[in-house]
């Protein structure tokens, strides 16, 4: 009884925060558009701004998620197959470029690709490849931490056993009938979430291919005039249209994922790691270059941090100075200090995990409990808590003002927590797709034995399930924080009426000042490394603590 | 099955509640001054874009001056301090908006969102009151928007320097002319408003301001979100050069008038963008404050007050690279600030009024001629 009402309010809590903000947001654009769903659509083929966004965002997507693939699968294998030293750090490493804000990312590229690095920036047909490599920078952490448990734990026996039969003799034999079908599921998986994120890319896009469009970035360039009566109705249209093609796209691929991940639970024959893996030297010509891929952008960041331009009529020179650490804190003019920002940043993502914590673990145990007798409506509760990743924040940003407008906007303005909200909205979903796999691998068994045992329901809490699953609420947590502190967009729409700044948002705020000093770029960097360093903390740490297989998404 | 039930009466639940919240405002009335009625809370919410002018300093002094707190809602630029203020209307949010310039102050003041501010106004120039000069918004900073070049190209030899717009059409200047739009930034909203005036006063009758627009989509300009995009990334003559990203493909790029002169300032009396002087294609910017409808009006007119005051006033330059409205102050001797800045022979002439009642259509129009190439 207890446990479902916790279920129930957790569901009616999360569709507040979520499903009644993308209510809203619909009923306005529609009030001030009307309802004409082909009008819409077609708006975005009549409007100079959005010529061509709709193909654009269908290219780079797929393109981007066959090249992760192609970079993630390799180097999914090495790490799952092989022992490599410092395992954790090598690993935490290679995905942590998933949690950078995507800013700090397009900065570290465009270092790479500009006068001080390859120079190639001023080439225009190089901005696509730049931004497929870039999205497959960000997402190859997902081809790894779906595909590596699966390689990392599988009893070697299965191996040597396939070797015997007739099938499995050749190398492509082995990987047709044994290693495709194994992992198919997993990269599947993997591949949708890759899809969805880069469909959904927006910083990488706005500052690396000028001039081309995703729906969302197309959206966040004309969302601030959306839903007000008789005022820019084309632009209404035009957010109708790209939210419902990319909502609908969206969608199905997060159904497609889902799918995957319930049939994915067949168990397979274990072994632990050290029987698992062998070393293999040859390897390193892909951890290598697999490490240098991942650490280039955010060295680049740092290198940069520490370059200061000087410029006068005898031309421009470049020296090493820490004065763009030194502005990135010291707070003046109408910039607040870096200090302010990383206090903002940590209670923010303090405070984000103490609700999304509780909230995505009580979402995933519900999930779990329906899913014996009704698979079909626990499908539905788990696309449900994936939502935020397909709606766009244009969207969820308009919805939370009109909320915030209709409850009390002078209080929720004014009110220190108000990001949290967006943060909530954007890392529950993770939550739950860490906690869903960790909850289905613990066998009943331990419940029913205990129960046997005459143990009550709170110790059983607290001596079985807890220490079971502290690997995995470890994992979530630390992957709460890390996505709360980077987190960009969603906060910068929600909260673009309040004037609370973290780490991210000084970036941003410090890279648009317009005839910049010579200080703003290096104090840019300068918060961008705080920023990876703290994150690659965490990162580490939370290695430490990952279940053998957690079969879990990160 | 009960769950079920649940589930979705808690969705139908959450449909309703916010289906009853999208109701109409339509408040259309105004009252005048002596029939305001609001309150004094010791406080000022200012609504802005990044107006660098508003210091820490700054806003501190006024605060120990006044006794007024103050607290700012910062937005990305002027457009989206109008969209907040509609969006807003009636709700008391903030008390002053700073930055709408004049292609966007007549529609906001159309839409009733400002009280008259009783603020006391000295030496404001006669130049700063052109667009406007009304009890609804006063003036604090301006500009002109001119066409730049980069000289170390544009010289006359491996560049012709434009004479008119037209011949930015010419095939030279394919792909090197970077404008932003005038659908999502202002400074691209008050050049297309000033080439409707160009186009109209020209000798050519047979072609208006949109088939310029066609022409230039045809010959590939170069088409930003917005004013940073235009000049960092693309353009040459600029800082840009230094900021990440920088492309520089474009010679031509659509900022201040003075902009060189902000160039000279920071770079120790060197810089190689010129302002293009052509007449009627140069479009007078002034940036407004005004009291918000429905808030402590008393505040806000301080403020302006305090904004417009000498001390504050003439830091313009310095602090958020735009001109006093000042009479009798120019911009700094010091670094060819003023040496590199021109002041245009002729700006277009379209009054407030028209840009309000005409905004949308032209923006329509811009669009279908961008389209039609």
């Amino acid at each position: 009884m207890k446990r479902r009402v916790a279920s129930i309010s957790a569901l009616a809590g999360y569709c507040i925060l979520v499903v009644a903000p993308l209510y809203l947001a619909l009923d306005r654009l529609v009030w001030v558009a009307g309802f004409d769903p082909y009008s819409w659509i077609n708006s975005l083929n009549e409007n100079y701004i959005t010529q061509g966004v709709i193909g654009f965002t269908f290219l780079q997507a797929t393109l981007s998620t066959l090249f992760t693939l192609i970079i993630g699968i390799p180097i999914a294998w090495q790490l799952g197959r092989h022992k490599w030293p410092l395992q954790s750090f090598v690993k935490s490493i290679l995905t942590m470029p998933f949690v950078m804000p995507s800013i700090v990312a397009a900065m570290g590229f465009l270092h790479i690709i500009g006068p001080a690095g390859l120079n190639i920036r001023v080439d225009e047909s190089t901005w696509f490849t730049t931004l497929i490599i870039a999205h497959a920078w960000f997402n190859m952490a997902l081809v790894i931490r779906f595909c590596e448990p699966v390689l990392s734990t599988l009893d070697p026996n299965l191996e040597q056993q396939m070797r015997l039969l007739p099938a499995g003799r050749t190398k492509f034999g082995r990987f047709r009938n044994l290693w495709a079908p194994l992992l198919m599921p997993s990269i599947a998986a993997a591949a949708c979430m890759t899809f969805i994120f880069s469909f959904t890319s927006f910083a990488l896009v706005k500052w690396i291919t000028l001039g081309d469009n995703t729906l969302e970035s197309v959206m966040a360039s004309v969302g601030s005039s959306a839903g007000i009566k008789d005022y820019m109705i084309s632009r209404n249209e035009i957010i109708l249209g790209a939210s419902l093609i990319q909502f609908t796209i969206l969608l199905a691929a997060l159904w497609i994922m889902s799918w995957l991940q319930q049939r994915r639970q067949s168990l397979l024959p274990q072994a632990s790691e050290a029987t698992v893996k062998s070393s293999n030297k040859k390897g390193w010509l892909i951890i290598g270059p697999g490490l240098l891929f991942a650490l280039s952008p955010l060295i680049a960041v740092l290198w940069a941090s520490f370059r200061v331009r000087h410029t006068d009529s005898t031309g421009t020179t470049y020296a090493w100075e820490t004065s763009g650490w030194e502005f990135a804190f010291a707070g003046t003019n109408s910039l607040p200090s870096g200090w302010d920002a990383l206090a903002n940043s940590l209670g923010y993502a303090g405070l984000t995990l103490i609700i999304a914590l509780p909230l995505g673990w009580v979402l995933a145990q519900t999930i779990l409990d329906v899913e014996k007798q009704r698979p079909r409506l626990a499908r539905l509760l788990d696309i449900l808590t994936m939502l935020p990743f397909a709606a766009s924040s244009v969207m969820i940003g308009l919805g939370v003002m009109l909320g915030m407008i209709r409850i009390d906007a002078e209080f929720f303005y004014s009110f220190w927590a108000t990001p949290v909200f967006a943060h909530i909205m954007i890392t529950t979903p993770f939550v739950v797709r860490i906690m869903l796999p960790a909850l289905r691998s613990i066998s009943p068994e331990y419940d029913e034995c205990a129960r046997t045992l005459g143990m009550v329901a709170w110790r059983r809490f607290f001596f079985i399930k807890l220490p079971l699953l502290w690997g995995s609420i470890l994992i979530a947590g630390i992957f709460t924080l890390a996505m709360s502190l980077g987190e960009f967009g969603a906060s910068w729409v929600v909260t673009r009426n309040s004037d609370w700044t973290t780490l991210p948002i000084m970036i941003d705020s410090l890279r648009s000042i317009p005839y910049n000093t010579t200080y703003t770029a290096p104090a840019a960097c300068a918060i961008s490394s705080v920023l990876m360093i703290i994150t690659l903390f965490l990162f580490t740490w939370a290695e430490k603590f990952r279940p053998a297989r957690d079969g879990g998404m990160f | 099955m009960k769950k079920t039930a649940l589930f979705l009466g808690i969705i139908i639940l959450n449909l309703s509640i916010s289906g009853c919240l999208s109701e109409e405002i339509d408040d259309n009335t105004v009252e005048s001054p002596e029939q305001y009625e609001w309150v004094d809370d010791g406080e000022l919410v200012i609504v802005t874009y990044d107006v660098y002018g508003l210091t820490d300093e700054m806003i501190s002094q006024f605060e120990n001056e006044s006794g007024y707190e103050v607290s700012m809602l910062k937005l990305d630029d002027a457009g989206s301090v109008l969209d907040h203020l509609l969006q807003h209307k009636g709700l008391q949010i903030a008390d002053l908006a700073i930055g709408l310039d004049n292609t966007y102050l007549q529609t906001a003041i159309d839409n009733n969102v400002f009280w008259e501010h009783t603020a006391v106004l000295n030496n404001i120039s006669e130049s700063a009151l052109m667009p406007y000069d009304g009890p609804f918004a006063a003036p604090f900073d301006q500009g002109y928007m001119c066409l730049n070049y980069d000289t170390s190209v544009v010289d006359g030899e491996n560049y012709t320097i434009p004479e008119s717009l037209w011949d930015l059409t010419n095939e030279e200047w394919k792909g090197k002319v970077a404008i932003p739009s005038p659908e999502t930034s202002s400074p691209g909203r008050a050049f297309m408003t000033a080439t409707t005036d160009y186009f109209s006063h020209d000798d050519d009758n047979q072609t208006d301001w949109t088939d310029w627009w066609t022409a230039m989509s045809a010959n590939e300009v170069i088409i930003t979100t917005g004013w940073s995009e235009a000049y960092e990334t693309h353009y040459t003559g600029g800082y840009g050069e230094w900021t990440d990203g920088y492309v520089g493909d474009a010679h031509v790029v659509v900022s201040y008038c003075h902009s060189p002169g902000v160039e000279s300032w920071y770079n120790e009396n060197w810089t190689k963008s010129a302002a293009l002087d052509l007449p009627r294609a140069a479009f007078h910017q002034v940036e407004y404050a005004s009291a918000i409808e429905g808030g402590n009006l008393g505040a806000a007119s301080a403020f302006i007050e305090y904004l417009l005051s000498p001390e504050v006033n003439s830091k313009m330059p310095i602090e958020n690279s735009m001109y006093s409205v000042l009479e009798g102050v120019d911009l700094p001797e010091e670094n060819g600030y003023r040496y590199h800045s021109i002041i245009p022979q002729q700006t277009a002439m379209v009054n407030s009024t028209t840009i309000a009642n005409s905004m949308e259509t032209w923006l329509e129009q811009w669009n279908t001629a961008m389209v039609d190439a």
